[in-house]
């Protein structure tokens, strides 16, 4: 048909390909700029997220204080770092703990297919059914205030999404005709995986894990800002909105900040996989 | 005289490049135009400006004259209210231009109430009525997915030609047709003119122009080649370009050399197969010789494809037994397949591709390379990935990569029928060539009897 005009089409795009576009740029450098903060933490600053001093509570910025203190005189910079730790290894564990075997089982029950196929399918589908916040909050219940029933609960409620995903694209792509020709030139099952696989679903999977890291850190916060999750005195976001909401008359500038950090971390992780993409 | 169609030094144009043109060609009623030319040579560019649905990029110059007014210069909306009135088209591979969600009949219908205009009960007769003239009656309530090919071009066909507009564009009617349908579909074209109505049809195909005759432009990289009454151009070409597309037509190749074959290598025996429980054939018996060339014909649908799939031992038999000749290793069946890029891992360098294959066989990179050069494939393409490469070279790039394990048997899946006629021919006379050289036993499916007859040393017919 028009060739032509795609080639034309074609040419015209390339040239923007070879540069990211802007908004993954602004993502990325954000990423980067909190992964900054989280590996660094508290020690970046100097400063002590629990040390309370009395005299100098719900202060604005100063030298000492850069982002000022809270309504215990504790230094909002190093509790803000202390946070991002918290929130974003949780993000981090939590996307590879769930995206791992998700991933894995879903080329599984796409490559048996039959009997595997259907028992994996209906226990993803059973986990679907249960809704996730119910599975963290139960998790939460048999262990309050502990990290690891947050983490675990996350995991589980998250990796079906990358099950679904990697089982139906993988399905597809497993059919293809260029499968076939692969495997009659005797490649094995790893190659097959690594050369048709993973180039096809890979930039998928990226996706999904940015979208849900984003929501490990928004469910870590809502948690602890409805005093399920972590506990106080530990520094995490939502445990700090929780704390500074009664002081927003007084300093709305403290509240604002773990707000400002939450949407900072979701918009960098969204804005990181978005933008345009090649079919 | 009023002309159906007078376009004058018409040209497309993306920006300032030329894409196409300058032509110039008129139609009479009840007259044919044939554009003839390979995949990318402007020949869609032609139609669409005719139409007016250039894409956005893309810009006609030139005058378009329709039914003695002229076109190129009215706004879209105007040119629109055309379609269907003035001008009908016939899309490429129609059952992709059907609703897939609406039974036959409705979207025939549709037509006949909104596009000509009829009240419902008028329009539902004459759907009928249209139905039992293009010989589909049966096919009302099929979904467009339940239609077969031809089925599907005729009902597209019903749906288009509703309006009774005099002009009807064809844009590669018989893409993808097997050889009953095409002739049934060629056939149907062929009537437009006989009934008053004028007809321009764009094909690659020789067999096709030679059927609907009329005047004749060829086309080659936008260029106009020549120009004329098809008896002229078919039976004494000025070009030489027009020559190697007449000489390209699987009609006019000379007989292959007959090899004289080794032993046998593999053999099917009372074979019947099975897909998706679906019963396909029976009985099926083959003794393949060491550098034999069969053809395997048959209708659309019988399950060649399936076949094959036994014959490389993909699929298991419902019953009966595929045997290879002792000491044949795993590999030594390959297949070649319908569709290029299809066969290759869209998403890395072809380069990485043939090199997994020459390590896992342990065949030594420079032989690759020396089959690649032998198949007159450049090795800078290799750094490319399979869409950026022309189909042609793609299926060349895919014989060279079965060659790697070094194959006795290749079983070939409609290897060239994507391809245009000069690039099939030269594909296939490689193919030959490398199975002589190399004495590797090919199966061949086509649905071109006379590829079939030309190319191979025996021809098995499948029938129901």
């Amino acid at each position: 048909m028009s060739n032509q005009s795609e080639m034309m089409i074609d040419a015209g795009v390339s040239g923007a390909q070879s540069t990211l576009p802007v908004s993954r740029m602004t993502g990325l450098a954000l990423l980067a700029l909190l992964a900054v903060a989280a590996i660094g933490g508290p020690g970046l600053i100097g400063g002590d997220p629990a040390k309370q001093s009395l005299l100098h509570t719900l202060e604005g910025p100063s030298a000492a204080h850069p982002l000022g203190t809270d309504n215990l005189g504790r230094d909002m910079a190093a509790r803000l770092l202390s946070g991002a730790q918290l929130s974003l290894s949780l993000a981090f564990l939590s996307v590879i703990t769930a995206g791992l075997p998700g991933t894995l089982l879903g080329i599984a029950a796409a490559w048996f297919g039959g009997w595997a196929d259907r028992l994996l399918g209906a226990f993803a589908d059973a986990v679907l059914a249960l809704p996730g916040l119910l599975l963290v909050l139960m998790l939460a219940a048999i262990s309050p205030g502990s990290w690891w029933a947050l983490y675990a609960g996350i995991s589980l409620t998250l990796w079906v999404e990358y099950f679904r995903y990697t089982r139906q694209r993988a399905r597809i792509v497993l059919a293809e005709p260029s499968v076939e020709a692969s495997k009659l030139l005797g490649l094995g099952p790893w190659l097959l995986i690594r050369r048709h696989l993973i180039p096809e679903i890979g930039p998928g999977l990226l996706t999904i894990a940015a979208f849900g890291a984003a929501t490990a850190v928004t469910s870590v916060a809502a948690l602890g800002f409805v005093s399920v999750g972590i506990r106080p005195p530990t520094a995490e976001w939502g445990v700090m909105m929780t704390e500074l909401l009664p002081y927003w008359r007084e300093a709305p500038f403290l509240i604002l900040q773990p707000v400002a950090c939450l949407v900072l971390t979701v918009l960098a992780l969204h804005l990181s996989v978005g933008g345009p993409r090649r079919p | 005289m009023t002309h159906s169609i007078e376009v004058d030094m018409l040209s497309v144009f993306a920006g300032p490049t030329r894409l196409m043109g300058p032509v110039s060609f008129s139609v009479a009623p009840g007259g044919t135009l044939v554009i003839m030319g390979e995949t990318g040579a402007g020949k869609s560019l032609i139609a669409q400006a005719i139409l007016g649905t250039l894409p956005g990029a893309l810009r006609a110059e030139g005058h378009i004259t329709i039914n003695g007014s002229r076109v190129d210069t009215l706004p879209v909306a105007e040119r629109a209210a055309m379609w269907g009135h003035e001008l009908a088209t016939l899309p490429q591979e129609p059952w992709r231009a059907l609703d897939p969600l609406m039974r036959a009949f409705r979207q025939v219908t549709e037509s006949y109430r909104f596009v000509a205009g009829h009240p419902p009960v008028q329009a539902r007769e004459d759907t009928a009525e249209a139905f039992q003239a293009l010989g589909l009656s049966g096919a009302e309530d099929r979904l467009p997915g339940a239609l077969s090919g031809g089925m599907a071009q005729r009902v597209a066909f019903a749906a288009a030609t509703a309006g009774k507009a005099p002009i009807l564009i064809a844009d590669e009617p018989t893409k993808g047709l097997d050889a009953a349908r095409h002739a049934k579909v060629v056939d149907l074209l062929a009537k437009v003119p006989a009934t008053g109505g004028t007809l321009l049809a764009i094909t690659h195909e020789v067999a096709v122009t030679r059927r609907l005759g009329g005047h004749v432009v060829v086309l080659r990289d936008g260029q106009l080649v020549e120009q004329g009454p098809a008896k002229t151009v078919l039976s004494a070409p000025a070009d030489s370009y027009t020559r190697a597309l007449l000489d390209a037509d699987p009609q006019c190749w000379p007989h292959s050399n007959p090899h004289s074959a080794g032993d046998v290598i593999l053999t099917a025996q009372d074979l019947a197969i099975a897909r998706d429980g679906k019963h396909l054939i029976d009985g099926f018996n083959l003794s393949l010789k060491q550098g034999e060339r069969v053809a395997l014909t048959g209708p659309s649908g019988i399950g060649k494809t399936t076949l094959l799939d036994a014959l490389a031992g993909l699929l298991p038999p419902a019953s009966g037994h595929v045997t290879r000749a002792q000491g044949l290793s795993r590999h030594a069946v390959q297949k070649l397949y319908q569709d290029p890029p299809a066969a290759f891992p869209t998403r890395i360098p072809l380069e990485k591709s043939l090199r997994d294959v020459a390590r896992l066989h342990k065949t030594d990179w420079g032989f690759v390379l020396r089959t690649l050069e032998h198949l007159g494939v450049r090795p800078s393409l290799l750094s490319r990935r399979p869409d950026e490469v022309s189909g042609g070279e793609l299926q060349r790039i895919s014989i060279a990569r079965a060659l790697t394990v070094r194959p006795s048997v290749l079983l070939a899946d409609e290897p060239t029928s994507r391809l245009d006629p000069i690039t099939q021919r030269d594909t296939l006379r490689l193919l030959e060539k490398v199975a002589a050289e190399e004495n590797i036993a090919v199966v061949l499916v086509t649905h071109d009897r006379h590829i079939a007859d030309k190319w191979a040393d025996r021809i098995l017919k499948l029938a129901k």
